[in-house]
């Protein structure tokens, strides 16, 4: 039982499957976010491959304060990932909603929306800054999986459901207009 | 042949446990080559066993609409196929593990159930893009098929043998006959990368417009294995294209074993240079490629086959 986990946390060390998602970003970090994609950084030396589904993928990357009208479908891609999940905040409005926090139509960092497992700060991120931070995440997450008794890593589910925050933030800012 | 002897060919070597050596082999010399023309360094040698272990490890969601039952079915389904077909195609030596008359037939039977999977996978997914994935799979099948059974038809029509292993038997004795197949060598080849739904034919999985295809709604281990059984059909169709069009061998198993290493990774560069050096066609330019200019070409070939063994041979 112990190789069959230590198997699949190096598994899951060695093959991060990302999805990019724009949840309201000025376009920079998400451009930023493909450059590291491109074969200059080629980060499928590290396993890494952009997947479309989010079915298929083990990382979110998220870009951009989240916006009322995308943070319901925020949360529907999160939920469509199958666990072990992990979700990377890239760039300043994703980790705290940026110049826009506390702006009318925006909920502000992802962490009020969905669990969040690595912040990305810079405006926009480097391409560097991104994949250290995707390297770190995976080591943290290859020690918990190794470490964890029979359990993979608590990452998000230890963590407050995304439904209650979500609904918090509909109350505070009459999301029902701009959020549907 | 005794029982033991049997089971240990299917399952070992050159049975299934090659056969799933072999695709995993195959995916990273792929994605490595790819790599390589597109001057970036590509991934490790264990890529694809850390990415099969990683899908086994997730969790399973299946879509609340969709067909349970079927879902779960179809990777096994798509996989055991691909072992039977396996069978069939000589590996080591000059003949098959089994072999029979008209088994030829019985290996493209098999090959259209990958296709009919993975279509199947999509419909009872009951997404919106893994429905349309799944239309222009079958779409595509009903391209490739008519050009594929033609071009294949072309060399047993010479060697007046349905079996793949008889096909083999009679190339070693006129060698200079598998010229005359070459139309249908190019047809074959392209209709496989079209039959593998690699660029250019990737429309059925084309990322950019349809999410992933038939498959965006499988994870874990059942996409584990659907992907996997796609490397299975590769050496399947690479293994089957060399038997039939590349039928050089010595009469010395070892060596045949060498020879067909080496027949089906070049088959493959080929395959991979025509990935990497080309982009994706729309679904309606297949179809219209694959009638108008493959199926025609085969037809050619057949004639020529036809006259060719009327006037010389028999």
């Amino acid at each position: 039982m112990d190789l069959i986990k230590k198997a699949i946390a190096w598994g899951s060390r060695k093959s991060p499957w990302v999805i990019h998602f724009n949840a309201g970003a000025c376009n920079g970090c998400d451009i930023e976010v493909v450059d590291a994609l491109t074969p200059r950084f080629d980060l499928e030396r590290a396993g890494v491959i952009k997947q479309g589904s989010p079915r298929h993928a083990d990382v979110l990357i998220v870009t951009g304060a989240v916006t009322l009208q995308v943070r319901d479908r925020l949360v529907q891609i999160y939920e469509q990932m199958p666990s072990p999940k992990f979700v990377i905040a890239v760039g300043a409005c994703a980790c705290s909603g940026g110049i826009f926090n506390g702006c009318y139509c925006v909920s502000g960092g992802v962490n009020t929306v969905i669990p969040v497992d690595a912040y990305v700060p810079g405006c926009a991120v480097r391409p560097e800054t991104l994949i250290a931070a995707v390297t770190k995440l995976l080591d943290k997450v290859e020690a918990q999986t190794a470490a964890a008794d029979g359990q993979l890593p608590p990452g998000p589910e230890a963590e407050p459901t995304p439904a209650p925050a979500a609904a918090a933030i509909t109350d505070q800012d009459g999301g029902e207009r701009h959020g549907k | 042949m005794s029982v033991l002897t049997a089971l240990l060919k299917i399952l070992i070597f050159p049975g299934f446990l090659f056969l799933s050596a072999y695709a995993l082999a195959l995916q990273f010399l792929d994605r490595k080559l790819y790599a390589r023309l597109q001057s970036r360094q590509g991934p490790p040698w264990y890529q694809p066993v850390a990415d099969f272990i990683k899908l086994i490890g997730k969790e399973t969601l299946i879509p609340a609409q969709a067909n349970q039952l079927m879902f779960r079915m179809l990777p096994a389904f798509c996989l055991a196929a691909m072992a039977v077909a396996f069978v069939y195609i000589p590996v080591w030596g000059r003949g098959a593990m089994f072999s029979f008359e008209g088994d030829m037939i019985v290996v493209l039977y098999f090959l259209a159930v990958p296709p009919l999977a993975s279509f199947l996978a999509g419909w009872y997914s009951r997404s919106l893009f893994a429905t349309v994935g799944a239309t222009r799979t079958l779409t595509q099948m009903f391209a490739y098929e008519v050009p594929m059974f033609l071009a294949l038809l072309a060399p047993t029509l010479l060697s007046g043998s349905w079996s793949v292993s008889g096909n083999m038997a009679f190339y070693a004795t006129h060698p200079l006959l598998v010229l005359v197949n070459l139309p249908a060598l190019v047809v074959t080849l392209i209709v496989s990368q079209c039959k593998l739904e690699r660029t250019p034919f990737d429309a059925p999985e084309a990322e950019t417009e349809i999410v992933s295809g038939p498959l965006v709604e499988y994870g874990g281990r059942y996409l584990a294995f659907f992907t996997f059984s796609k490397d299975c059909e590769l050496v399947v169709v690479l293994s089957l294209f060399t038997a039939m069009f590349l039928p050089f061998s010595t009469g010395i198993s070892g060596v045949d074993f060498l020879l067909y290493l080496v027949k089906t990774l070049a088959v493959m560069a080929v395959l991979c240079l025509l990935r990497a050096t080309t982009a994706r066609l729309r679904i309606n330019q297949i179809v219209a490629f694959c009638w108008k200019y493959l199926a025609p070409t085969a037809l050619l070939q057949i004639i020529l086959n036809l006259v060719l063994r009327e006037v010389f041979l028999i």
